[in-house]
C-alpha cells in the first residue's frame, strides 16, 4: 500500500511541472471542494482561505491534476474562470499584468466575443480554419519552406535534362 | 439550487424591526466588489461576503451619458467612488469579481488597487454557457 502511494505521489509531482508548461491550461486554484455540505460553511471557508494563501507570489495558482482541463471551477463562493491570488505588497502594474495574462490564457474575452452573436456553421468553419492556421504557423515557420525550395530546384534541373530526347541513346545497337 | 452555496436566511421584515438601524451601524471588514463591465456601461457593486449588497455605483450615476459610459475612464470613476463610500464604513479586505468583456475591466481594477483597499483575490466570473441559448443574430452594420 505504502509503495503504491509513494509511486502515486511521484507520478503526480511529475505531472505538475508538465502541466505548468502547457499553453492552453487555464490557471486554476487548487482544491476542488466536492459539492458542498451546507452544514458547516465556516470550516470549509477557512480551509479554502488557508489553502489558497499558501502559493508563492510568483505562481498564480496550483493546478489540480484531476481538473486539468476544467475551465471553470465550482467553489464555495461560486463559479469562476480565472483566479489570481494577490499579495499585499505587490505592485499595481505587475498585478494587472498577471491578471491580464491569466485571462488571456483562459481565453475568456475571446470566448465572450464569439458568443455575442450567433455564428453560422460556415462562419464556424472559417473561424476554425483561421485558428488552426495561426497555430500551425506558429509551430512550423521556416524549415519547411527551405526544404521545399531545394526540392523544387533539383526537380526542375532533372526535368530539363531528361525531357530533351533529341540525342540518340548511348550504347551500341543490340544487333 | 442555492446559487452561492450559502443559505441566505429569509427573515420577515416585521420580525426584524431593526433592519434600517442595523444597516447604518454595520461595520463590515470583509467584502466583495463585483464589477460588471459591459460594452455600454460599468457597474460596481460592493457586497458582503454572503452577497448582500452594501452599496453600488455605476458610470451612469456619475454624469456620464450614452457612449461615454462605456469608456474606461468612466469605469475608473465608478470604481473609485464605490470604494470611497465603503471605506468609510470600515472595509479592509475585499475580493474582486470581474464580469464581462470590456475596456473597463483593467481600469476599474487599477482604481480599486489605487484606492488603498486590501485585495485577497481577483476573480473573473464572466458567465460562460456550455452551448446554451442561441445568441442574437449578427449585426449588419
Amino acid at each position: 500500500m505504502a509503495f503504491s502511494l509513494t509511486s502515486l505521489s511521484k507520478s503526480l509531482s511529475s505531472l505538475l511541472p508538465s502541466q505548468h508548461s502547457l499553453p492552453n491550461l487555464p490557471q486554476n486554484p487548487p482544491n476542488f471542494a466536492p459539492p458542498v455540505s451546507l452544514s458547516d460553511p465556516k470550516s470549509t471557508s477557512i480551509r479554502l482561505s488557508s489553502c489558497l494563501t499558501t502559493p508563492a507570489e510568483e505562481t498564480n495558482a496550483i493546478t489540480c491534476p484531476s481538473l486539468a482541463y476544467a475551465n471553470t471551477l465550482f467553489f464555495k463562493s461560486g463559479h469562476y474562470n480565472v483566479q489570481v491570488v494577490v499579495a499585499d505588497n505587490e505592485a499595481e502594474d505587475k498585478l494587472l499584468g498577471r491578471f491580464r495574462r491569466a485571462v488571456f490564457k483562459a481565453g475568456v474575452i475571446q470566448e465572450c466575443k464569439r458568443r455575442m452573436f450567433f455564428e453560422s456553421s460556415q462562419e464556424k468553419k472559417k473561424r476554425k480554419v483561421r485558428e488552426a492556421s495561426k497555430r500551425n504557423r506558429r509551430r512550423r515557420p521556416k524549415p519547411k519552406d527551405s526544404a521545399q525550395s531545394k526540392e523544387e530546384t533539383s526537380k526542375k534541373d532533372d526535368d530539363e535534362e531528361d525531357g530533351d530526347n533529341w540525342e540518340l541513346p548511348e550504347g551500341d545497337l543490340p544487333y | 439550487m442555492i446559487k452561492y452555496g450559502k443559505p441566505i436566511l429569509k427573515v420577515g421584515s416585521r420580525r426584524n424591526g431593526r433592519s434600517s438601524a442595523q444597516k447604518s451601524a454595520r461595520r463590515i471588514q470583509k467584502g466583495v466588489i463585483h464589477v460588471q463591465a459591459s460594452f455600454n456601461n460599468t457597474i460596481v457593486t460592493v457586497t458582503d461576503v454572503r452577497g448582500q449588497v452594501i452599496s453600488w455605483s455605476s458610470a451612469g450615476t456619475y454624469g456620464f451619458k450614452g457612449t461615454r459610459r462605456g469608456t474606461p475612464f468612466a469605469a475608473q470613476t465608478a470604481a473609485r467612488n464605490a470604494i470611497r463610500a465603503v471605506v468609510d464604513q470600515g472595509m479592509q479586505r475585499t475580493e474582486v469579481m470581474i464580469k464581462g468583456p470590456s475596456l473597463g475591466r483593467d481600469t476599474s481594477l487599477r482604481a480599486i488597487r489605487r484606492s488603498g483597499i486590501l485585495l485577497s483575490f481577483i476573480r473573473d466570473v464572466t458567465p460562460m454557457p456550455h452551448n446554451g441559448c442561441r445568441p442574437p443574430k449578427k449585426r449588419c452594420v
